[in-house]
């Protein structure tokens, strides 16, 4: 016997109340008067054991309806043998249905085999359908209808998904605990190896359950998959796209195969590759041109092998314009290290426009992807109010402080206080070096070591509650971001030239700049490939008002209205291309691709496959063992009946105890005698 | 008779005065003449005897000392009027009840009656209250207004201390100087012996004495359901008792009790009379009558 809440016990200190209650306290019985006791005889004994009786009795039933009380909160459970579930048998009929039973029949095989099964049980036994993939599919509930049975199991279809069979192995275990049936458990599978999950007590069994595996693959089977394409997402302007594809054998013998490229069905180039034995090839596809807008790419192998949907892959590319930048300078700032910076970049995907300060004014903030303003000084008034609309609706700024920043006393749009320049001398050793760096800053994640940059002359400036993503030596923040409405502003303390600092001439800058722009274009979190099973993000908190739209492989709406208007994210559960309109109104075109650890056919060994088999380590299924475990049983039903009866109990005996307490009440005292009231009552003479 | 229900000691407990309460009893009763039992001094002739030294000179019948030289003494049946004391326990004990009416009101409306009754035969009325001691005391008279100044001192009779006989009677038989009737009232706790041990002179000088024992019907037979701690009223001493001892044991002490008073009082030739305060008045009035038309 144990307790699910022993701390409760701690309410048994309430037993010292009735007991405080019924020895401690003097009981006080209400006197009776009589006339003369003249013919009375002190004989009390019998008269107070009774009474005393009656208290001792009084007091148990109130001792035992706290300890009662108090037990059924600590809530206690005896450990029993469970019920007699051996003689009711539940079979579950599991059918793999994951992508990689799409090799050669093993589906059809899978289900033949499993129909054989329904066809041999027992008049009595009942039977359960299940389908699994990454999850595990109830297909019917537990009957003894063998035709319903046998229609559920031909229903399967191959399905993208990856097979768990931790997720097999879980329901397993719930299953008898919520039929209190013994389980005999049937799995119908290719028994690939990469379905195991990381640890194998995952796939442990309880006693009550028996399992049969049923293998349908071979012992080898030679695949050959397109593991990976790596593609750029977007392409600018006149660019050209470089594809490079990996192409993977597995248990194949060494082969020549012909990989094909494809843009919206069109093939574009073929090339040879000798792949190894079990091992991996690359092919590049150099110079590829594709149309503006999204294109629907395909790397495939040619000649299909027994797993023929695994041997292409899928991509997409979206050609566009470059983004604009617009680049406000002080007379005293260059641009030209930015911009050179920018073009410098991997895919050159913004084209920079530079416009003085004096002039920056009337220009139209709202076609730039971002702004940088380098260096801008005091008195910009109507650009200022331009520059802080243009933020607060999404836009980003980056603004590098120099030596006008000084006179104007703070940094436009945040209004943080720029409090003093502090110089050093490009001679010598008297400079500033970044001490400390946030990697997780996005602008910073690819940029390299900063730690060589001198910076000679700082602005230093309040950011208040601003993320500081880079500090100088001094303590002093050199890059920090303040969000100001919808957009961001990121501040560098420092120049973009070479004067205040030697930055530009540092392989660092490229990419620090790069970083920039990915950030403050807002670009950096979109991905045009995912793989079955993963999720689409449809919207964040702030656009629950704008509905979303997914257009699945097969040209159909995936979602329904609800969805549509609030659901946050989709999973996708097949592959192919899916045309997805998320609420912020960027539109993307996923490529979604089978998970490739279904490509590796690679089964089980024995051994694994024996010990999971036995489960509690024994030799082999033994549907009809009749020693189960011990159960943990409750027992709050028999207190809580308990309890009730004998707080009845002590009612009726305390309400007895009370009626005899308070029998014919006499007159407390001699002044409330009727005679004293009926004296007052009468006056002398009978004349009131 | 219709009066006869106001006999009824619950009926005349809805009656507020005194003096209406003992008119309605004794004009539900009856009302009789008697004659006096001495001989006295009306018109009705009885004997002659002899004069003896010490007689009063006045009663002698001078014609007949005229013609017989003999000195005689003329004697008459006078129609005089009996001397009634009325003798109420006012003890604490007497303020116990267990209906509607406490012994000592039983007590009040039995001798405020015999008061009435004797008033209205033209009797002298006494009245002693008393306890452990004397607490009033009302010298027999049958002047006018005697009734008032007893109604008065009955009324205003209180539960007092515990009952003892032997003191306040041997103090108020020096107030007994004439025979008459000595009516007591009283609930009698006592033993019986020493009860009649102290009323025992009174009779021995002459008087008619009659003892009414007024009880509770819950003290004759006394219901308990349970142990309970029982005061005594005039002790205030406390006992717990068990409802056995009470039905049982108490039933046959009190029963015990009754009837040594009544053995002693038939020694004594004092009449005994036991009276319930659930039971109406007139068999008390009867008694008296009784007992005044021996003394005729």
């Amino acid at each position: 016997m144990g307790l699910f809440a022993p701390w409760f016990l701690a309410g048994l200190a309430a037993l010292g109340l009735p007991v405080w209650i019924h020895l401690l306290r003097q009981h006080k019985q209400t006197p009776k008067f009589f006339s003369s006791l003249m013919f009375f005889e002190r004989r009390t004994q019998s008269s107070v054991k009774h009474r005393r009786l009656k208290h001792y009795l009084l007091l148990c039933l109130r001792l035992a309806v706290l300890f009662l009380l108090a037990l059924l909160f600590a809530n206690p459970f005896i450990e029993r043998t469970a019920p007699a579930a051996s003689s009711r048998k539940l079979v579950l009929i599991a059918v793999d249905h994951s992508f990689s039973m799409r090799y050669g029949e093993h589906l059809e095989q899978a289900k033949q085999q499993a129909i054989d099964i329904v066809s041999k049980l027992g008049s009595g036994d009942r039977a359960e359908v299940v389908a699994l993939g990454s999850r595990v599919d109830l297909l019917t509930q537990p009957s003894n209808d063998r035709n319903a049975l046998k229609a559920a199991v031909r229903s399967i279809t191959p399905s993208d998904a990856t097979s768990s069979y931790a997720e097999f192995a879980r329901y397993l275990r719930a299953l008898p605990r919520s039929t209190h049936m013994q389980v005999e458990g049937h799995l119908f599978s290719d028994m690939q190896k990469s379905s195991l999950p990381s640890s194998f007590s995952d796939l442990r069994l309880d006693d009550q359950t028996s399992l049969t595996l049923h293998s349908v693959a071979e012992p080898r089977e030679p695949n050959w998959a397109v593991e990976t394409v790596s593609s750029p997402p977007r392409i600018y302007g006149t660019r050209k796209a470089r594809i490079q594809a990996t192409v993977a054998s597995y248990g194949a013998p060494a082969a020549r195969r012909y990989v094909t490229l494809a843009l919206n069905g069109r093939t574009v180039e073929t090339k040879p590759v000798d792949i190894p034995e079990n091992g991996r090839a690359q092919v590049t596809f150099n110079d590829i041109d594709a149309p503006y807008g999204f294109s629907r790419g395909e790397v495939r192998i040619d000649g299909n092998d027994l797993l023929s949907d695994d041997d292409r892959f899928y991509f997409s590319m979206e050609r566009t314009d470059p983004a604009r930048a617009l680049f406000i300078h002080d007379a005293r700032q260059t641009p030209e290290y930015f911009r050179s910076a920018l073009e410098a970049a991997s895919d050159a995907a913004f084209a920079l426009d530079v416009v003085p300060v004096a002039q920056a004014a009337g220009v139209s903030l709202s076609r730039y992807a971002f702004v940088v303003a380098s260096g801008i000084g005091p008195g910009l008034g109507a650009l200022e109010n331009s520059l802080t609309s243009y933020v607060r609706k999404g836009g980003g700024l980056f603004v590098a402080l120099g030596p006008a920043s000084l006179a104007a006393g703070r940094v436009p749009v945040t209004g943080d206080r720029v409090s003093e320049s502090r110089y050093a001398a490009p001679e010598g050793d008297r400079y500033r070096n970044v001490a400390q760096t946030d990697r997780s800053y996005p602008p910073l994640a690819q940029t390299g070591p900063l730690e060589a940059v001198k910076f000679y002359q700082t602005l230093r400036v309040d950011t208040g509650d601003a993320r500081v993503a880079a500090r100088l030596n001094d303590g002093s923040p050199l890059l920090y971001e303040k969000r100001v409405g919808e957009g961001r502003v990121v501040v560098l303390t420092s120049t973009l030239d070479n004067i205040s600092n030697d930055f530009p001439l540092h392989a660092s800058f490229v990419p620090f700049v790069e970083g920039i722009a990915r950030y403050l274009e807002g670009g950096e979190a979109r991905s045009n490939v995912a793989t079955v099973g993963s999720y689409i993000e449809l919207r964040t908190a702030k656009d629950q008002a704008v509905a979303a739209e997914v257009i699945g492989p097969d040209g159909q709406r995936a979602l329904d209205l609800k969805q549509a208007a609030s659901a946050p994210i989709y999973q996708v559960d097949r592959a192919g291309f899916y045309d997805v309109r998320p609420a912020n109104g960027r539109r993307q075109l996923v490529a979604v691709n089978i998970d490739r650890r279904e490509s590796d056919l690679t089964q089980i060994p024995e051994e694994t496959l024996a010990l999971w088999r036995g489960g509690s380590l024994r030799p082999n299924p033994s549907p009809a063992a009749g020693n189960h475990g011990p159960e943990l049983y409750p027992l709050w039903k028999y207190l809580l009946i308990a309890l009730f009866a004998v707080s009845v109990a002590e009612s009726v005996v305390a309400n007895r105890f009370t009626l005899a307490s308070r029998e014919a009440p006499p007159p407390a005292t001699r002044s409330e005698l009727p005679v004293e009231a009926e004296r007052e009552k009468a006056t002398v003479g009978g004349v009131r | 008779m219709v009066l006869q229900r106001f006999l009824n000691p619950s009926v005349l407990a809805e009656i507020s005065g005194l003096e209406l309460v003992a008119k309605t009893v004794v004009d539900g009763f009856i009302a009789g003449l008697h004659k006096s039992p001495d001989f006295g001094f009306s018109q009705e002739f009885a004997e002659y005897r002899m004069y003896t030294p010490g007689d009063d000179l006045r009663h002698v019948d001078w014609n007949v000392y005229g013609r017989t030289d003999r000195i005689y003494l003329k004697r008459f049946r006078g129609e005089t009027n009996t001397l009634l004391t009325l003798l109420l326990d006012a003890s604490a004990s007497m303020a116990f009840t267990s209906h509607q009416i406490t012994k000592l009101d039983y007590a009040r409306y039995l001798t405020a009656s015999l008061a009435y009754l004797a008033h209205q035969q033209r009797d002298a009325g006494g009245l002693i209250v008393f306890d452990d001691d004397i607490r009033n005391y009302i010298r027999p008279s049958s002047r006018q207004g005697q009734l008032h100044r007893i109604l008065h001192a009955i009324e205003h009779a209180e539960p007092g201390a515990r009952t003892d006989f032997a003191k306040p009677f041997i103090h108020f038989q020096q107030f007994l100087f004439r025979r008459g009737i000595v009516v007591v009232v009283s609930d009698f706790y006592e033993q019986p012996k020493k009860v009649m041990e102290t009323i025992e002179p009174l009779r021995f000088r002459g008087n008619e004495v009659v003892l009414f024992h007024v009880l509770d019907p819950e003290e004759v037979r006394p219901k308990l359901k349970g142990p309970a701690l029982l005061v005594d009223m005039e002790t205030e001493d406390a006992m717990e008792v068990s409802p056995d001892y009470v039905n049982h044991e108490y039933r046959e002490k009190i029963d015990q009790h009754i009837e040594g008073l009544r053995d002693e009082s038939n020694k004594a030739g004092v009449d005994y009379f036991l009276v319930t305060t659930d039971r109406p008045l007139d068999a008390a009035l009867r008694e008296y009558l009784t007992v005044r038309q021996g003394r005729m």
